[in-house]
This record gives structure tokens, sequence and C-alpha cells, in this order.
């Protein structure tokens, strides 16, 4: 009876030996003993012995061929006998013994394929559905069935991306009017966006999508995933847009003495820093020291609680590449101008380089948008949470204003406050708007 | 603002501390003259004088032993372990002494001691003196336990563990002895228990301590290139963990790898693992949590080997594409 040579099982790590070289061809005598081929472990080349006496019959593997431990090599019998063209089936592991009882290689060579394609059926009906728990819950959510979803993953297992690809196939929520009039005017409600709370349909919603669709403005053009900073400015903007009820306070400031004292302060700050007094820096400082005096606008809102903030830490929005960082300048409204400028400067070169680490990111309570360096009067800012309050600065701009009766030009600048009204009041905000345009007119009050 | 390396903001750490409050005081084996192990008290001596940078015989036990007795009577000892290996021989009193006084006797004697030690392999030092045994001490109800990855944390760190009342055990990976970050001159205290969120991403979240810390940037970087966003998490931490912070983040990337270079069986990523599948993020797991650690090996002397046997950027790389189904 024919016996099989398998490929052993050399170390407790090994799943797989190289076939490098058969030392004897089909048909050659072999006895105990004999090399018979040598094979490459992830360890060692080793060359392996002939358990039996015979004739060499088959050699299923060529050089170079992976083999997985413990499957049929080749075999070894008597010239007459029959062996399998293929090599049998998979020889579990741990049962090479057993398997070279004459019995079982007998009934490998009768119907070896079969075997392996019942079981391999069997393992298909009866496996569990492989999917993620974000999967499920999503499929859960959308009242999708996991069975009829392909998944993507090893073994086929669900991803949440899987799911989300074939769709949903949830009812959407459509008030009773824009339910009939969908099936009047044959729109499907899946295609649509509500626009009520929780994505509900309205009417409006559905005569929305009935109007032809608006002639594209450009049909080809770049296309950019947005990704990266880009991404967490975007989610942080719509996120702030839509859970605070921004409110905008504008003012105009006359930033006559301040150009004056900016222009005494630029030699001696470079002196002493290397760089020079911006209005930004000026403007911040004042910022800081209204909200001393203003206590009720450096404030957040945690959950429920509104937290006054013992420090005062302004972020300043610096636009990079394809984002905007927010450094943040600490305890703003103890430090002098010179020491804020040089925060500024050398924050505003960490961002532009990348280079900000997350501690100089953080923290912040209130924060300033300085546009001034375009033409730009006013704006509305989008509130950096969980701040309450952003200044918006515009650029200092020659205009007629009225002084004591006369119509004379002036260096005018607009500031624009937007603030979260769920916090803060129009008229706590105003008064601190006011303190601010005070101390920018009066700006040798921010030395005592 | 300047920048010191992670061992001057140790020892910057001490001193101001020993400045503000003479109760405090070092003790261990050579750290007068000498400097210590790896010299992080190097030139204390000379400003605190003997008495308060205690050179010790050599015996753990008795140094751990003395802290414990020096802590229950008012002092705020810091011991300093050569190697963090040594702790064996500390075991009984940090384990069964210190961890456990302020209980026994219901508040009324308390044990604000801060043993410091540098852990870790990457130096050459081989098997018993390279090892990462912090998931033992986490395992200890009664002891903290800290890790920082940078001069920034060490410094914050270290001032809270001394500040604390309850015994700390601070592990300081010698590979981020050399390491640099902007360290304020003025103290500062970083909260036990508040984890860093050391890079923002949003497609798979890596929990890593010590010089996995640095390691999982370096890989976060390269797969960045490849499209994939990593958030990198140091918990700073063990005990205790912000457990907050990594759940928030799996919630959002759905995508968890933890990597530690203690050996991976019985470590400390299966706790940080188990605390995500029990909890709310649970359901947002959109692939198998995957654990990077160390062999189950003593760490080698050869120095290739030393390195095989520890998570390296390749093995974090590869293991972040598994778990985003990017092979």
């Amino acid at each position: 009876m024919a016996k099989e040579i398998f490929m052993p099982k050399l170390s407790s790590t090994m799943e797989v030996g190289t076939l490098l070289q058969w030392f004897k061809n089909e048909g050659d005598p072999v006895a105990v003993g004999d090399p018979l081929f040598e094979i490459m472990t992830d360890k060692i080349n080793i060359e392996v012995e002939a358990y039996e006496e015979g004739v060499l019959l088959k050699q299923y593997y060529q050089e170079d061929d992976e083999v997985p431990i413990n499957h049929v090599v080749g075999y070894i019998g008597n010239p007459d006998e029959q062996v399998p063209d293929t090599p049998p089936g998979e020889a579990g592991s741990g049962t090479v013994e057993k398997e070279a009882s004459p019995e079982l290689a007998e009934s490998i060579q009768v119907e070896p394929i079969d075997e392996a394609g019942e079981t391999e059926e069997k393992s298909q009906t009866t496996e569990k559905l492989r999917a993620t728990p974000a999967a499920r819950r999503v499929a859960k959510e959308n009242n999708v069935s996991l069975a009829d979803v392909e998944g993507t993953g090893p073994k086929g297992r669900v991803h949440q991306a899987d799911v989300e690809a074939v769709g949903t196939s949830k009812t959407p929520a459509a008030t009773p009017l824009a339910k009939k009039v969908a099936a009047a005017e044959k729109v499907d409600l899946q295609t649509l966006t509500g626009t009520g709370s929780g994505g509900k349909i309205y009417r409006d919603d559905v005569e929305k999508a009935k109007r032809p669709a608006e002639v594209p403005v450009a049909a080809a053009g770049k296309r950019v995933k947005m990704e990266g900073i880009r991404k967490v400015v975007a989610d942080r903007m719509l996120k702030s847009k839509t859970t605070a009820p921004h409110v905008t306070l504008t003012s105009d400031i006359d930033m006559h003495a301040v150009v004056g004292m900016r222009k005494q302060l630029l030699a001696p700050i470079e002196e002493q820093t290397g760089y020079r007094v911006s209005y930004t820096e000026i403007i911040l400082k004042a910022a800081a020291a209204a909200l001393k005096r203003h206590p009720n606008i450096n404030v957040s809102l945690e959950g429920n609680e509104i937290v006054y903030h013992e420090e005062i830490n302004i972020g300043l929005a610096v636009a990079v590449d394809n984002g905007l960082f927010v450094p943040v300048i600490k305890n703003a409204n103890q430090k002098g101008l010179a020491a804020i400028t040089k925060d500024c400067k050398t924050a505003g070169k960490a961002a532009r380089e990348n280079k900000l680490k997350p501690d100089q990111m953080t923290g912040g309570t209130f924060t300033i948008s300085n546009l001034g360096m375009y033409a730009i009067d006013a704006f509305t800012p989008v509130i950096n949470q969980p701040e309450s309050a952003i200044l918006g600065i515009g650029r200092i701009n020659e205009k007629p204003v009225g002084v004591n009766g006369a119509i004379e030009l002036r260096p005018m600048m607009t500031v624009s406050l937007s603030f979260d009204h769920r916090v803060i009041d129009g008229a706590p905000a105003a008064a601190y708007l006011t303190d601010f345009k005070k101390m920018l007119e009066h700006p040798f009050e921010l030395l005592v | 603002m300047r920048e010191l390396t992670y061992l001057e903001a140790v020892r910057e750490a001490m001193s101001q501390e020993m400045r503000e409050n003479d109760d405090v005081f070092i003790l261990g084996e050579d750290i007068g003259v000498y400097g210590g192990a790896f010299g992080v008290t190097r030139g204390m001596i000379e400003e605190f004088g003997p008495e308060r940078i205690r050179n010790t015989p050599i015996s753990e036990a008795a140094i751990s032993g003395a802290a414990v007795g020096a802590a229950l009577t008012g002092m705020r000892p810091i011991l300093e372990l050569q190697f963090s290996d040594f702790i064996t021989i500390a075991m009984d009193n940090m384990v069964n002494q210190a961890a456990k006084i302020r209980y026994m006797y219901g508040g009324k004697g308390k044990v604000p001691m801060v043993l410091r030690t540098p852990a870790g392999s990457g130096t050459g030092a081989a098997a018993q003196h390279s090892q990462s045994l912090e998931a033992w001490m986490a395992h200890v109800p009664g002891l903290k336990v800290v890790q920082p990855s940078t001069a920034y944390d060490a410094k914050g760190l270290l001032k809270a563990a001394i500040d604390d009342d309850n015994p700390v055990i601070f592990y300081e990976h010698k590979l981020c002895y050399r390491t640099k970050s902007d360290v304020p001159e003025e103290p500062y205290s970083i909260p036990l228990g508040k984890a860093d969120v050391k890079r923002q991403g949003t497609d798979v979240t890596i929990v890593a301590t010590a010089i996995m810390v640095h390691k999982s940037l370096e890989a976060a970087a390269e797969l960045e290139k490849q499209g994939i966003s990593v958030e990198v998490i140091d918990p700073r931490t063990l005990v205790p963990l912000d457990e907050e912070t990594i759940i928030e983040s799996v919630k959002k990337t759905s995508r968890l790898v933890v990597v530690h270079e203690a050996v991976k069986r019985g470590g400390f990523g299966g706790e940080i693992a188990s605390m995500i599948a029990e909890s709310e993020a649970f359901d947002y797991l959109d692939a198998p949590i995957k654990r990077l650690g160390g062999k189950s090996v003593p760490i080698p002397y050869n120095p290739e080997l030393e390195k095989s046997a520890v998570p390296g950027v390749e093995d974090i790389i590869a293991a972040v594409k598994e778990t985003v189904n990017r092979q």
C-alpha cells in the first residue's frame, strides 16, 4: 500500500516549508534513510529522509513551491500502485500517524475532491455572519439586514462602510402633507434631505426636489477630498454655527491714539524683543484688559454649566494653507505689550510652519480674528467653541467722522463681536465692546 | 520657550519642589556625587547637601522601607531605583506596605512618596535591566502609576506625583531621557489621570505609552502620507486612567490600536482594550481591537534582537493598516 510523504513540522512556529530540491525522481527506488528532498523553513534548510522503502511514486510539488505542514508531498509504494493525480486534501495537523494508515490513504484516493468541496460548502452555511459592532449598530439604525450586505473585511467581515454603501431602507420621516405631495408628484422620499428637525421632510422639500436642478456653474474642475485640518475646521465651524446662536455686534473705533502710541512703542519694543509691535498685539492687549473687567464674557458652556474662566487666554486665528490654526496667548491680561508681541510673533510663525504644540492651541477662553490686512471693514466671525465670544477686526481706514461739530478724516476701524446668546446677553456684550472701544481710544489706560 | 531634555525636566521638577518644600528629599544608590545611574540627580548634592540627597546602601528593600517610614512621619521622599527591574526587591514594601497603609489605618497615616525609576529597553542593558513591569504596579490598589513620554509631561507630572499624598510609581523610559520639548521654567502641575491627545486624527486611535508614543507619532506621520489619519493618545498615567478621552476618541475613529513596550501577554494594553469593549465605544468599533506589545522573551542583549523584541514603527504601521482594512 502506498504511503504518503508529508511536509514535516520542524518547529512550533513553522506553518509552511519551501521545497528546494528533490533528490529522487518519480520511479526511483528509495531505501529507508535516503534523503528524499530538501526544504527551507523560516529558520533552517534541512533534508527530509524516507521512512518507508519502495519506489517514489509521485511528486506533487516542484522546486520553490511552498507546502503547508502535514500536507502530502508525494507517495512511496510498489511500482504498480495507483496514487491520486493531485495532492489529497488537507491533512489535519497532529494526525500524521493516523492518516498514514492504509484505510485512510484509500479513502483519500477515492474521493478527495468531493470531500474538500463538501467541507467548504458546510463552512459557508454554518458560519456565523461576521460584522463589526459599528456595522451592526448602523445596520440596526437603518433597518438594513446584514445578510444583504457584502463584507469587504477579512473573511467577509461586514464593516460600517459596507452597510452604508448598501444604503438605507428606512423610510425617512416626513409630514403627512409632504408624503401626499410626494406620492402625487412621484417624488421618491428616499432621495430627499429634510430640512426639519431630525431631517424631517416638509412639503417645501418635496417641491424643491421637483424643480429643475440648477445648472452647475462648472461641470469640470479639480476635486480635492476634504481631509486633515480642512476637515477639522469644517466640522468645528459647522458645529459652532449650528449649536450656538450667534449674535454679532459692531462698533467703529477711532484708532488715532493707537496709531500714535504704536509709533512711539515701535523702537523700544523692537529693541527689546526683535519684533515690531503690530496693531493686532495692541488690540489683543486691549481685548484682554477689557475681559478682565467683564468676566461674564470670558466664559464657556460645559453641559449645563457656565464656566467663568480665571485665566484670560486669547486665541489668535492664523490662516495657513488650507486651514486655520488658533495659537493661544496665555494670561494675556498679565503680560506687557513686549511680551505679547513676542508671543504672537513666535506663535504665528509656529502656526504657519505647522509646528504648534497641542498645549499652544488649547486652553483659549476668547479669540481674535484679524482681517485688517485685507480690504475688509466688518464681518461676522464664527465662535471658536468651547469659547463663547470672538472678536473680528477690520482694517484701519480713514473715514470722515464728526469731531466737535466738524467733519474730520480719522483712522477708523470696525470691530465685530460675535457671542453665544445662550450664555451671554446683548447688554453685557455691548458693555464689553464699549469698554474695549474706550480703551483703544485712550490706549494709555492699557499701561495702568 | 526654552527646550529641555526629559532628564533635565525631571531634575528641574525635583529641584523646584525641594526649594519649595523642606520635607521633600531624595534617596537612592549613588545619587549624590555620582548623580545617579543616568545622571538625573547630577549636581543636586551641591545645592541641597547630603542630608537631602541621600546616598543609600545597595538594598532596594532598605531604600523603599526607609521611604515608607519617612513618608509616614510626614516627609515627602523621592526614591530613585537605578533600574525599574529592581522594583522586585522593593516589592514587599511597595505592594504590602506603601499601597495599603492609608487604607488600613482609616486615613490616619498617609504615604506621600514617589518611586522614580528608569524602565524599558533600547540601551543594550540586557534582560535584567530592560524590563517594562508597569502592569504589575498598575494591578495593585493604592499605587498610582505614571509614564510620561515628553519632557514637558515629565516635569508637570512629577510635580503632581510629589504633591500627591499617595505612593506614586514614576516610570522614566531610558530612551526618553534624551528627547527634548518646550518646558516652561516656572513650576506647573499636570493632573494625574488626564490623557494627552498627542496628535489628532479620524481613522484610527493609537493609545501608546512612554517611548511608544514617539514611535506611534512617527508611524502616524508616515500613515498620513498614505491617506490614513491617526489619532495618538498618551494616557500619561495608567492609574488613574483617563478612560473618557480614550472612549471619546474610539467613538470618533471606530478603531483602536494599543501599543506598549511591555510584554503583550498580561500587559496593560489588555486593560485598555477591555475597557473599550466594556464601554459605550463598543458599538462604534469597526474593526477588532489590536494590541502591540513586546514578545514573550527576556529582552536580549544583542542589539538587533533587542530591537525585534519590542514593537517598532513598521509594526505599528502594519497594525494600523490591518485595522483599517488597508493591507
